[in-house]
């Protein structure tokens, strides 16, 4: 475990970066390893990767904000989960990493005019993350779901592949022995070795600005205390949801939190008829034949949570729960055409969500649950338990009839992991919030380097797109400082 | 691409006087045509005067007068034949007055013909359903590949779905069955509602939703003709089926404007397309239908305009790989035949 930094009424700083997730720890050790004096300050714990099992609900208790259970509101309203730990959702999402495309790069470009944004450049980026992050493909085998959705798919002629996590394994080819290369293990104790220092267990609950330079954050500590912060400047990458949230509470609203972004799923349960069910790892298997509108892939499935993907119909499904050796959870995800917004209102802690679904999103997620049900009877599944409101028990390709016409979006548990677009960036001001390199608009040196700069969901795994602009924009501004 | 079978010695082909079953039997007596054939081929027809028509246009067309859902009238159509029977199922209704006719038709008359093409031992058995058990893109890039989940488009959607299931049922019980599917039809011996859609493109009266983006995929008769055959001769696996269509879709103002192209092109005066609707019109067109349907019964017009709105694209790439289809007509040229075959009836457009 690396050293923290001592809890103290007041720090001062020269950088101070909110948040070490991929987008703060990433702009810490880049900062910190060109000399600058840095201070990152996280919500959550510093908790040691062996000492929680993956994907479990311990996990979920301690290292995901609000135990995991946190919504944006709308019809349907979306579950989503954020991490809230030293090293943010890298020490808790699946581990996939997939560049974004050629297409996103200039979509992103092009309708938001973000200036200097080169994608040979943006792919040399990407190819320092997956050095530093030991990106790959198991070597070995794979989990028997993640096994079973590449059946499924082939079975259909549809397009598939493994996606490459970030893992070391150290045992050669024990794919189990797999240790994930989250902040906690990479670019946190990098930070920390060029002499960055980490406060944990510290909410920042706003900026203090004069005349567009914010000098101060306020904060409180792990028991309630006031902490103060004075800062050079500050550097923002509290996540798509919290890092909006913060700069409305600081006084800045303009685009801020008005344009959410996200890949809402919906999932199924698949039974097969053996044991296929690994509790502490997620398949690395997607399928990519209708990408990038939608992709399928498999959900953590521990016990608890193939219990909440039967609950949609619990008085008919519940009794699959006691064979959750032979379930698993597998997800359609969608780009959405929808947005949402965030809004901090004063007197609450956490700021109010909400998310609109488009028309044509609803029957994408419906027309994806349905070719996903379809995958998992190719795959051999004996029965398939889709999460909606009077889903049908799927056995056979005609009982696919009944779960198409019994869909609808509002009655599905739709949920997502991949938060983005609260604080656009791009010099586009009337739909960016911040410049090309993630300065906030109305503020000389108020900045945000994580998920909320991308200008739109990529329509894959995000964390190789967060990582890549924190990393481009980190080094912008040494360029500039120095 | 799979090896290909003999010709049978005989052809069983139903709804032989319909748009595709007239279209399919003149293609298999066409003197040096692709596709002629020797042997029996015997067709079921609804009266006398789709018989006569039939066997005005060749002596070896051998009509039977009957109907599907009458065991007397099957025993008939497969009276006497011998040695290797293909049966090609075109029969069905589209645009019926009650909804229960998809049912008794489409549903019930596929699984009574499946059975007699069991009975008499039928080597091959190929079944002509549609797009609409699948129901409809969720957006314009979407194509419907060659395998996916049911979602059947109201009352002919679901007849049609329950007519595949029939097949499958007889494929489980040992018949060698396997699908076309076809997307929306256009070419030569078509019926009196595309003439009205002549009519209104050339009137430039065709209603476009919301910008005409949405993508349809079509299918000119002939390379139906194609697809089916070679869904009959070649050697596969039964209970598979393939998308048959032209070879890529198109948008609802491409096929607009390619019409009004070979309507002006065939000499025809053709007025710019102004009917612009919204897209809530096709969606209470749609909310109508349905509820027509809920009562049993069916209007043409309306079913027809609230399907306007939707996507509805499919991918060949399968047929293409496992039949060797190759669709030989595109969307003007198919047009322009479509359009000269019906001032050769004397039809007005």
């Amino acid at each position: 475990m690396i050293e923290l930094t001592e809890p103290r009424a007041h720090h001062d700083c020269q950088v101070l970066v909110i948040g070490s997730g991929a987008g703060g720890a990433t702009t810490a050790a880049t900062l910190a390893e060109a000399g600058i004096d840095v201070l990152i300050v996280e919500e959550g714990g510093w908790v040691e990767q062996d000492s929680v099992v993956p994907f479990s609900l311990e996990q979920m208790d301690l290292q995901y904000r609000s135990g995991g259970v946190t919504v944006a509101l709308g019809r349907p309203s979306i579950a989503y989960t954020e991490g809230c730990c030293a090293g943010g959702g890298t020490e808790v999402n699946s581990g996939l990493y997939r560049r974004p495309s050629k297409a996103t790069l200039e979509r992103w470009r092009k309708n938001y005019a973000i200036d200097d944004f080169d994608d040979d450049e943006f792919y040399a980026a990407c190819d320092e993350v997956e050095q530093a992050l030991s990106v790959q493909t198991v070597p070995g085998r794979q989990t028997p779901a993640s096994e079973l959705l590449r059946r499924g798919a082939a079975a259909l002629g549809w397009r598939h592949d493994e996606i490459p996590r970030w893992m070391t394994y150290p045992n050669g080819n024990d794919a189990a022995a797999g240790r994930r290369q989250s902040m906690t293990r990479t670019y946190l104790p990098r930070a920390v070795r060029a002499g960055a220092r980490l406060l944990c267990e510290h909410r920042v609950d706003r900026l203090i600005i004069d005349r567009q330079r914010a000098f101060r954050a306020e904060l409180t500590g792990p028991a309630g205390e006031p902490v103060t912060i004075d800062f050079g400047d500050v550097i923002v990458c509290a996540g798509a949801i919290h890092t909006p949230a913060l700069l409305q509470r600081s006084g800045f609203r303009g685009l801020v939190g008005k344009a959410l972004a996200m890949h809402p799923t919906v999932k199924l349960a698949a039974r097969f008829n053996e044991a296929i069910n690994v509790v502490n790892d997620v398949p690395v298997h997607q399928v990519k034949e209708f990408a990038p509108e939608l992709s399928f892939g498999g959900s953590a499935s521990h016990p608890g949570l193939v219990a909440l993907a039967l609950t949609d119909n619990w008085a008919e499904m519940r009794d699959a729960v006691t064979a959750w050796p032979n379930i698993a959870v597998y997800y359609a995800a969608i780009t959405s055409q929808g947005r949402g917004r965030v809004t901090s209102l004063p007197g609450l802690r956490d700021p109010l969500v909400t998310y609109r679904l488009t028309r044509r999103d609803r029957d994408l997620l419906g027309q994806g649950l349905a070719r996903l049900a379809l995958v998992m009877l190719e795959a051999g599944a004996r029965e398939v338990y889709p999460s909606f409101k009077g889903a049908p028990t799927v056995r056979s390709r005609s009982d696919l009839a009944q779960l198409t016409a019994g869909f609808s979006a509002n009655a599905a548990s739709v949920m997502t992991v991949h938060l983005c677009s609260t604080v656009p960036m791009g010099s586009d001001r009337s739909k960016a919030a911040a410049d090309s390199f993630g300065r906030l608009f109305g503020a000389d040196n108020v900045h945000v380097n994580d998920a909320s700069l991308l200008p739109d969901a990529p329509g894959v795994n995000p964390q190789a797109s967060v990582m890549a602009v924190a990393l481009r924009n980190a080094r912008h501004f040494i360029e500039e400082h120095s | 691409m799979n090896t290909q079978r003999s010709m049978p010695e005989a052809t069983v082909i139903t709804g032989a006087a319909g748009w595709l079953g007239t279209a399919l039997t003149h293609a298999l007596v066409q003197s040096g045509g692709e596709w002629e054939r020797s042997g029996t081929i015997r067709t079921l027809v609804r009266n006398r005067i789709e018989a006569d028509r039939l066997a005005g246009h060749s002596p070896r067309i051998e009509p039977i007068v009957g109907d599907l859902l009458d065991p007397e009238s099957l025993g008939r159509l497969f009276a006497g034949l011998a040695g290797n029977i293909d049966v090609l199922h075109t029969a069905g209704v589209i645009h019926p007055t009650k909804v229960n006719d998809f049912f008794t038709i489409n549903r019930d008359g596929t699984k009574a013909i499946a059975a007699e093409a069991a009975k008499h031992g039928a080597r091959r058995f190929v079944h002509v359903s549609s797009n609409s058990p699948f129901g409809t893109n969720s957006h314009p890039n979407d194509r419907f590949r060659n395998d996916e989940p049911y979602h059947p488009y109201y009352g002919y959607g679901d007849s049609k779905m329950q007519a595949e299931l029939a097949v499958f049922e007889a494929v489980e019980a040992g018949l060698d069955a396997v699908l076309v599917r076809p997307p929306w039809f256009y070419g030569p011996h078509q019926p009196p509602r595309q003439t009205t859609f002549f009519k209104m493109v050339r009137m430039g009266r065709f209603p476009v939703f919301a910008g005409g983006h949405q993508s349809r995929s079509m299918v000119y008769v002939d390379n139906l003709v194609q697809g089916l055959v070679r869904a009959e001769l070649t050697h596969t696996k039964p209970g598979l089926g393939w998308w048959i269509a032209d070879e890529r879709p198109y948008t609802i103002s491409e096929i607009v404007e390619t019409v009004g192209r070979a309507l002006a092109d065939e000499g025809f005066e053709v007025s710019p397309n102004r009917i612009r609707i919204p897209d809530m019109a096709a969606r209470a067109a749609e909310f109508a239908d349905k509820m027509i349907q809920r009562t049993g019964r069916y209007h043409q017009q309306i079913h027809v305009l609230g399907e306007m709105n939707k996507n509805i694209a499919c991918d060949i790439s399968v047929a293409q790989r496992d039949l060797g289809y190759q669709p030989q007509v595109d969307l003007y040229e198919g047009m322009r035949r479509s359009i000269r075959w019906c001032i050769d009836q004397g039809l007005e457009l």
